[in-house]
């Protein structure tokens, strides 16, 4: 391999010009070892200055690039196709500096010192590029475009919906025989029993009835919801306290008390709630509107602890006040109760008035929602973490607020924690897009700066396949361990553990690191 | 001759750890210029050797910075990073070298002030100990 690297500062994004002395940094880098070229450029993102790029690259006979431009991200991809494509250089033997964020902006007011420490990031930099192995990715064909999703509520059935309007194969499955109206495959009396696979390509075990199956997809989203059982609590025994969803219910077909309604956060006031976001909120106050609307003569009472909800719906507070809804908070020491004279009216403590009111009522209704209990074998199957409060757990927010740790399987709606009808609708018609868009490429990529394990050192201790959160590492047929590609994510977190330093992360070595690490601290400060 | 100037080494994690860095810097934000960033995909990456190493090639101090734990990128790294770090330190204690100068740092990507932070308790700490001295010369 030649080693000859080509270092591209940008000019005018890198706001290098009020700060540092560019023409330094270029001379820096000519005599550094490996620069094979460096230029400074006007635009890096411009047409005409990729086919400059490139063209020097080529002239130079360079097979690496160190680009210096505004922020990663603001890298026009042009630049990058170009030059994979025209110069013919491996994907991974581009990198970015990040002059602006690291030195530019936070260091403006030390020219000198911003000076020292561009020069020896720019140093370190080309000694680790020097280091970079070109890499490969490889692909798979993804076998189906089928999307599975688990639970045929008003999350998963937006799901299927999005995800069949994008080209895509649903099949809703669906532990209850209730009716369900969605596109594609649905499947009653069904449950997920085991997962194996990768994104793009999961093999399903599915009991459908008595009857086991396979099922192959690309993708899976969960919608399992919450637990729509009723509940137990003081206020279901003593009022017959029901699910919020019952009173939506009861709206729409047009049954409404005009003995007064009352909605309570929980049905055990005296129990431990984790936070406010675990009730559905936004539904609880739509209702109370709905029902002051359609029946003036009935008194709402909304009696809650904390409440909260969430952006635009905040304005309903104040629709739901003029329309003389009441809001009581209360305090869990002193938790409403029935009347122990009068069954048929709710006691409660208003917290902020001090006051006691005795409430007449012919419905009480709660916002909660238990967690579904079978989120526990859901997530077995999928190997998805669940929260403290029972619901499955999101991924990184970075991943968006619908992804689970694990690639290829989405979560929406109340499978998470509590959500209101609406934001549940939201959360499928989002799970259902993401689906098909990773589903559409076909393809599944994997490999490139991926793990690595070198059986000579491997004494199968087990200690990679314990930490990987992708279960990528196993122990495969000759004793040592191996690694699943399609499963590695490039974290390195089995590297730095291995005892016997038998796994490295191509370009990401230890060697690497510490060459980088050496280089910095041998520099100016 | 100048005054010596601290010489602090931080592992970044390539997600919330570097985005936070950015959004300090886009934000306005101005912090001492001793600090050098070594990326790493997440600090789960980060191997209790490349922190020794850092310190015996002549770092004054080191940190490791990465998602918060509930919200990590790769899910579990940054308690990885954690465990490492914490390692690093007792080891550092048993052999008298002050263990502050090897810490962790967790950041989301919206958590503007708390780079500068970092800087600032990392290179207090650089040049409140100084250069570690040759094993030789320690009492
Ligand atoms: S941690 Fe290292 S030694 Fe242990 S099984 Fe994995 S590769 Fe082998
Ligand atoms: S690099 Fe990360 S994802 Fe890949 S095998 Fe190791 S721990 Fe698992």
């Amino acid at each position: 391999m030649k080693r000859r690297i080509q270092v591209v500062i940008c000019r005018v994004c890198s706001g290098a010009a009020n700060v540092l002395d560019v023409e330094k940094l270029l001379r820096v880098a000519n005599e550094a070892p490996y620069v094979g070229s460096a230029i400074a450029v006007n635009y890096a993102c411009n047409a005409k200055t990729i086919a400059q790029i490139v063209e020097e690259a080529k002239s130079r006979e360079v097979d690496r690039m160190l680009i210096i431009p505004c922020s990663k991200s603001d890298v026009s991809p042009a630049l990058f196709q170009a030059y994979k494509k025209k110069a013919k250089i491996n994907e991974f033997l581009m990198e970015t500096v990040d002059l602006v964020g690291e030195i530019v902006l936070p260091h403006r007011d030390n020219p000198a010192r911003a000076q020292a420490k561009a020069e020896s990031k720019l140093l370190a930099a080309i000694t680790r590029m020097a280091m970079l192995e070109p890499l490969q990715k490889s692909s798979e064909k993804m076998r189906t475009k089928n999307v599975v999703i688990i639970g045929a509520g008003v999350a998963g059935v937006e799901a299927a919906r999005q995800a069949t309007q994008a080209g895509m194969h649903t099949i809703l499955i669906e532990k209850s025989d209730k009716e369900v109206k969605a596109p594609g495959v649905v499947m009653p009396k069904t449950r997920l029993v085991s997962a194996k696979g990768h994104a793009g390509n999961f093999i399903l075990t599915i009991e459908a009835g008595e009857k086991r199956e396979t099922l192959e997809c690309a993708a899976v989203v969960i919608a399992s919801g919450g637990d729509w059982s009723d509940a137990k609590g003081p206020l279901v025994q003593a009022c017959g306290a029901k699910p919020l969803y019952r009173l939506v219910q009861e709206i729409g077909e047009g049954i409404i008390s005009r003995e007064g309604v009352v909605i309570v956060d929980t049905p055990d006031p005296k129990a431990d709630i984790t936070s406010a976001q675990d009730f559905a909120w936004e539904d609880a106050i739509q209702s109370a509107i709905e029902i002051r609307k359609k029946s003036p003569e009935t008194e709402v009472y909304l009696l809650f602890q904390e409440m909260r909800a969430l952006g635009l719906d905040e304005l309903s507070y104040r629709d739901a006040a003029d329309l003389g809804v009441r809001f009581v908070r209360y305090d869990k020491k002193r938790p409403p109760h029935a009347d122990p004279k009068d069954k048929s009216k709710i006691v409660v403590i208003d917290s902020v008035q001090g006051q006691t009111l005795s409430i007449p009522y012919g419905g009480v209704y709660y916002a909660s929602i238990a967690p579904n209990p079978d989120n526990v074998s859901i997530s077995e199957a999928l190997r998805i973490p669940m929260t403290e409060s029972g619901g499955l757990r999101r991924g990184s927010m970075q991943k968006g607020p619908i992804a689970t740790p694990r690639p290829g399987v989405l979560v929406c709606g109340s499978a998470q924690f509590p959500r209101s009808e609406n934001i549940s609708r939201l959360e499928g018609r989002a799970a259902g897009a993401l689906a098909a868009q990773l589903v559409s490429t076909g393809i599944v990529e994997f490999g490139g700066s991926v793990a690595e394990v070198t059986p000579d050192k491997c004494s199968a201790c087990l200690t990679c396949v314990r930490t990987c959160p992708f279960e990528a590492p196993f122990i495969g047929n000759a004793g040592k361990a191996e690694i699943q590609l399609q499963l590695c994510q490039g974290c390195g977190m089995c590297v730095g553990i291995c005892p016997s330093k038998a796994i490295e992360l191509h370009n990401y070595t230890d060697d690497q690191l510490s060459t980088e690490t050496a280089s910095y601290i041998g520099g100016d400060f | 001759m100048a005054e010596r100037e601290p010489k602090v080494v931080g592992y970044c994690c390539e997600k919330h750890g570097i985005e936070c860095v950015n959004l300090a810097a886009r934000s306005g934000k101005q912090y001492d210029a001793s600090i050098r960033l070594v990326r790493v995909p997440c600090t789960g990456r980060v191997d209790g050797m490349h922190i020794l190493r850092a310190l015996e090639d002549g770092a004054d101090a080191v940190f490791v910075l990465g998602c918060l734990e509930k919200n990590c990128y790769y899910d579990t790294g940054s308690i990885e990073g954690r465990k490492r770090v914490d390692y690093v330190k007792s080891m550092l204690s048993q052999v008298g070298i002050e263990p502050e100068r090897v810490e962790m740092f967790n950041a989301s990507s919206s958590m503007a002030w708390k780079f500068p932070e970092i800087v600032s308790t990392m290179t207090d700490v650089a040049k409140r100990l100084g250069p570690i001295e040759p094993r030789g010369d320690r009492q």
